[in-house]
């Protein structure tokens, strides 16, 4: 007896959701901090990286709902051997944006005022 | 067309989706959480390194920005070990191989050690 697939993917669903609030709570943070240096303009970082972590939702969600719901489904139906899985896109993205946001996140350590 | 239609020969990457089989639905999906997993450590650790130098804690400043520094590296190098691992792994289930050795553990613990040794120093020494 094996779980459901629909809970594999509503685990990932959920990593999906965490690590985009984890962005939202990391952009609110770095914009506050480094607003005492930058000023407003430093708000952007939270604006921009809360738009990623939208996008990541939605296109986490569209994933859950059209491609893994219906994955899971026919599991769970005991066949499965037809998959419509999207690829790593999403996942090539994510690590991009991540890439370019430690960039930054260099530059802002070896350029603050000291 | 919706990400869904994808017909299975367009799937990016094209070098992960052309090798093997297609695996259980459910591997997939653990891999894509260990990715997740991976890349939500790289932002704790891009949140550490930052939170290091601004909220000017009482480090020796020297110390404290070669832990900074250390930390938002470890940070950047995270997403790259994240699709590294999610790209040899769904490969290696793909093919039926045995699963590669984890990427980047090595790194991810020595660079903790060090950053938190280099803390610790400069906590005594300020």
């Amino acid at each position: 007896m094996t779980a459901p697939a629909g809970l594999a993917a509503e685990r990932t669903a959920l990593a999906w959701r965490r690590t985009a609030l984890g962005l939202v709570a990391g952009s609110v943070a770095a914009g506050r901090l480094l607003a005492e240096t930058w000023g407003a303009s430093a708000w952007a970082v939270t604006a921009a990286g809360t738009t990623l972590a939208v996008v990541l939702l939605r296109a986490a969600r569209r994933r859950r709902t059209g491609v893994h719901g219906r994955a899971a489904a026919t599991l769970d139906a005991a066949e499965g051997t037809v998959r419509r899985d999207p690829g790593g896109r999403l996942v090539a993205a994510c690590a991009a944006a991540l890439l370019l946001l430690g960039c930054c996140a260099l530059v802002v350590v070896v350029t603050w005022p000291r | 067309m919706s990400p869904d239609r994808t017909p299975p020969g367009r799937r990016f990457p094209r070098w992960v989706y052309d090798v093997g089989t297609e695996p259980d639905a459910r591997f997939s999906l653990a891999n894509e959480r260990t990715f997740l997993a991976w890349a939500r450590t790289g932002l704790a650790l891009l949140a550490g390194g930052v939170a290091l130098e601004a909220l000017a804690l009482p480090v020796e400043p020297g110390l404290r920005l070669a832990a900074a520094v250390v930390l938002v590296v470890l940070g950047t190098l995270a997403p790259a070990v994240a699709w590294w691992g999610w790209v040899s792994t769904e490969r290696a289930m793909r093919r039926g191989d045995p699963l590669p050795a984890p990427v980047g553990f090595v790194l991810l613990v020595a660079g903790v050690g060090v950053a938190g040794v280099l803390v610790l120093v400069g906590l005594l020494r300020a």
